[in-house]
């Protein structure tokens, strides 16, 4: 009987000094005291380092605020809106993700900031093309990131080939490359990403109106089909076609069994010339040649140079949740995020664009050749992005590139939209 | 008496060198002749365990060049811990190792004495309706996937305080109870009902005969139970990540997914942290095995 009363006495005492180790635990992760703590999110996985110094910078800076990075993810950010207690301030992906907290209203406006009154207007376009609330700067863009074919400066200027301005020199370029036996594209098929991202948007991007298109796409709605004014199969046929052309002529032979990892290796031991990816891919080439020479042009896809354009997108923007309950000391960080020296600092680091119309980024070499489209917002948004998540659209034009009918596929796509709009 | 046991060990010794021979006469050549198709195909399932082990181990001690350079298989040169002092600081790994302890220790525990206790009262009380039909209604919840409740689920934790580690352990203890209840049910059946009504009969209240007779004779069930419910709450990605709020005290798998990123390889980095978070399932595993491998045979033979 004694022996059971000790046992139980000893489980007791045991629970008990669980317990408090755990409330231990956990009040030691509150903040420092005296100090307005907010939650930064960021989760841009290569520029972590870069954020942490800087945050760390911004709160020796000063004593009111403390921010505190969180590193954790898109879906733990979504579950947070769910649950009421989302991120203060956040710098990710705009998105059609994204999108859905700006239509619901979820997050602040920002018109007042000084920050909104410093980015470039003509970008507005692509932050509404992904949706708006009403009477609200509900995002700022923070980093541009502009996507066009990178090829191996040496490679071009062994076989003294010219960057090309048009589709027949394009073409010409693919054939004077396969005749000296060099790969013109190198294409990783296996990841369908990298199809929509490089291949298809940069050939439909570069013909086809994209902010106008969608607009019409839009009023269309439940009506998009073989009689309706736009669709997939009218306007996107003659881009895919073209697309065909290069994907079926002048790619290494094993495209479709490479990912993007292999592609990045391949491109770097200079297995072929060009490469449709975005700048995302040039760190990841410099892991194995750091000084290989890189350049980046827009793909031609008609006859005149002056349709020549990029793909952008909005790799980061900034927004302050509605239901912060620090959204002063949150704007407070935002306007040090926007200071000239420091977000130019970060898109340097990126190889994004900044913004904003005061930036005096000087370009890295890699991405030069697309600064002077960038300036004349001769840009683009993808329209792989632009389509719903709902429509598997990355691996609708893996099949095309597979062999699937483009006509056929397209037709599908027409037929999904149009069921996508009678849904909502 | 001691004459008689040397007796007895002499005779016993002799008895052996007597069979010994002979039974090695006999069964040598079984022991000599190889079953080629069953090796080839045990050392084929053992490759196709070891390779990829081999691949993660070699990695992550590989430099970022060569991570990335396409040869899996080939051997560190040079030999980097460059991997791991980065998957450490990145996912601050003390933290989350300790957070996922406390996850896993918390659903292990909880899911082994609430689920001997149900199953306990179920098997005993069987013939009563209400009892009958909770079994049922614990079983009822595997239908359920935590998907498919995620979104209430986030939205109360967040209202009653517990979108912390804690509430993982409820919720994770809740998801892994109806399998439990299942299997301790059908073990706790095979045990004899005589043993219980000698310890009545010696005077133990329920609750004594539950912890001195029943949990101890349990056990075998209880490490299997155990060792899902580690599996589970070690590996588990989606709960954590949307039940816990506070980045700080989010557990390791969530942490590592970092690494997972559309645009960028960091092999050594990944796999040196995947390491790091393996060990402590191997451990466990290497350790509790013995009862695993007993559990099954003993049911085995019962049922």
């Amino acid at each position: 009987m004694e022996s059971v009363k000790a046992t139980r006495k000893k489980r007791m005492a045991a629970m008990g000094l669980g317990l408090a180790l755990l409330a231990g635990l956990l009040s030691g992760c509150t903040g420092e005291p005296g100090k307005e703590t907010i939650r930064f999110t960021f989760s841009k996985r290569e520029a972590i380092g870069f954020m942490t110094k800087l945050v760390a910078d911004y709160n020796a800076s000063q004593d009111k605020t403390q921010v505190v990075l969180d590193t954790s993810g898109v879906d733990v950010v979504s579950a947070s809106f769910v649950r009421g207690n989302p991120p203060d301030i956040a710098l990710a992906n705009y998105n059609m993700e994204t999108s859905r907290f700006v239509q619901r209203g979820a997050l602040s406006d920002l018109s007042g900031t000084q920050a909104a009154s410093r980015v470039r207007e003509d970008l507005q376009p692509l932050m509404d093309q992904y949706g708006s609330y009403p009477g609200r700067t509900s995002a700022l863009p923070y980093s541009v990131m502009a996507s066009s074919v990178i090829y191996n400066k040496e490679i071009f200027a062994a076989h003294n080939i010219a960057v090309p301005k048009t589709w027949s020199e394009m073409i010409a370029a693919c054939e004077a490359l396969k005749a000296a036996g060099v790969t013109p594209f190198y294409a990783t098929w296996k990841d369908d990403w990298t199809i929509a991202q490089g291949w298809f948007d940069y050939s439909v991007g570069g013909q086809v109106d994209t902010i106008d298109f969608f607009k019409k796409l839009a009023a269309e709605g439940t009506e998009v089909g073989p009689e309706s004014s736009v669709s997939f199969q009218k306007d996107f046929n003659q881009p895919v076609e073209k697309m065909l052309t290069l994907a079926k002529n002048y790619v290494n032979k094993d495209a479709a069994s490479r990912a993007y990892g292999d592609g990045n290796l391949a491109f770097s031991q200079g297995k072929a010339a060009m490469y449709l990816q975005g700048p995302w891919a040039f760190s990841e080439i410099a892991k194995t040649a750091p000084d290989l020479k890189l350049g980046t042009f827009p793909l031609p896809m008609t006859e005149d140079p002056k349709d020549l354009r990029v793909r952008v997108n909005v790799d980061l923007a900034a927004w302050i949740p509605e239901a912060s309950k620090h959204k002063d000391a949150a704007r407070n960080f935002l306007e040090y995020l926007y200071r000239p020296e420091v977000i130019d600092a970060y898109n340097k680091s990126q190889l994004g664009f900044t913004p904003t119309k005061d930036s005096a980024n000087v370009p890295d070499p890699r991405i030069e050749g697309m600064v002077e489209y960038y300036e004349k917002s001769q840009v683009y948004q993808g329209p792989s992005v632009l389509v719903p998540r709902t429509i598997p659209i990355m691996n609708y034009t893996q099949a095309i590139v597979f062999g699937a009918s483009p006509a056929s596929t397209l037709r599908t796509l027409d037929a999904d939209w149009a069921r996508l709009a009678f849904r909502q | 008496m001691t004459k008689q046991t040397t007796l007895a060990i002499e005779d016993s010794s002799h008895v052996e060198t007597a069979t010994v021979p002979n039974i090695r006469r006999r069964s040598a050549p079984a022991i000599e002749r190889v079953n080629w198709p069953a090796t080839t195909v045990l050392v084929l399932c053992a490759v196709t365990v070891l390779l990829p082990l081999y691949v993660t181990v070699s990695m992550a001690f590989k430099t970022q060049g060569q991570a990335v350079d396409g040869n899996a298989f080939s051997f560190p040169a040079p030999f980097s811990l460059d991997g791991f002092i980065q998957a450490w600081t990145l996912t601050n790994f003390p933290v989350g190792a300790a957070m996922s302890l406390l996850v896993t220790a918390g659903t292990v525990l909880a899911t082994i004495v609430l689920a001997a206790f149900a199953s306990y009262a179920i098997v005993r009380n069987w013939e009563r309706r209400l009892f009958r039909y909770s079994f049922f209604y614990l079983l009822g919840a595997m239908f359920i996937p935590f998907p498919v409740v995620a979104l209430p689920q986030i939205q109360l934790t967040g209202r009653l305080g517990l979108d912390n580690p804690f509430g993982v352990i409820l919720l994770a203890t809740m998801f892994q109870l109806s399998f439990s209840v299942l299997l301790f049910t059908a073990f706790l059946r095979s045990i004899p009902m005589e043993l219980e009504e000698s310890a009545r009969i010696d005077g133990a209240t329920t609750w004594q005969t539950f912890w001195k007779l029943i949990f101890p004779l349990l056990a075998p069930m209880s490490a299997t139970v155990g060792i899902f419910a580690f599996l589970y709450a070690w590996n588990d990605f989606m709960m954590p990540s949307l039940i816990i709020s506070d980045p700080a005290l989010q557990t390791l798998p969530v942490r590592q997914n970092l690494f997972q990123t559309q645009f960028s390889n960091n092999y050594h980095v990944s796999f040196a942290s995947y390491l790091m978070a393996m060990a402590p399932a191997i451990v466990a595993y290497l350790f509790t095995q013995r009862w695993v491998m007993a559990g099954v045979t003993q049911g085995a033979v019962k049922g």
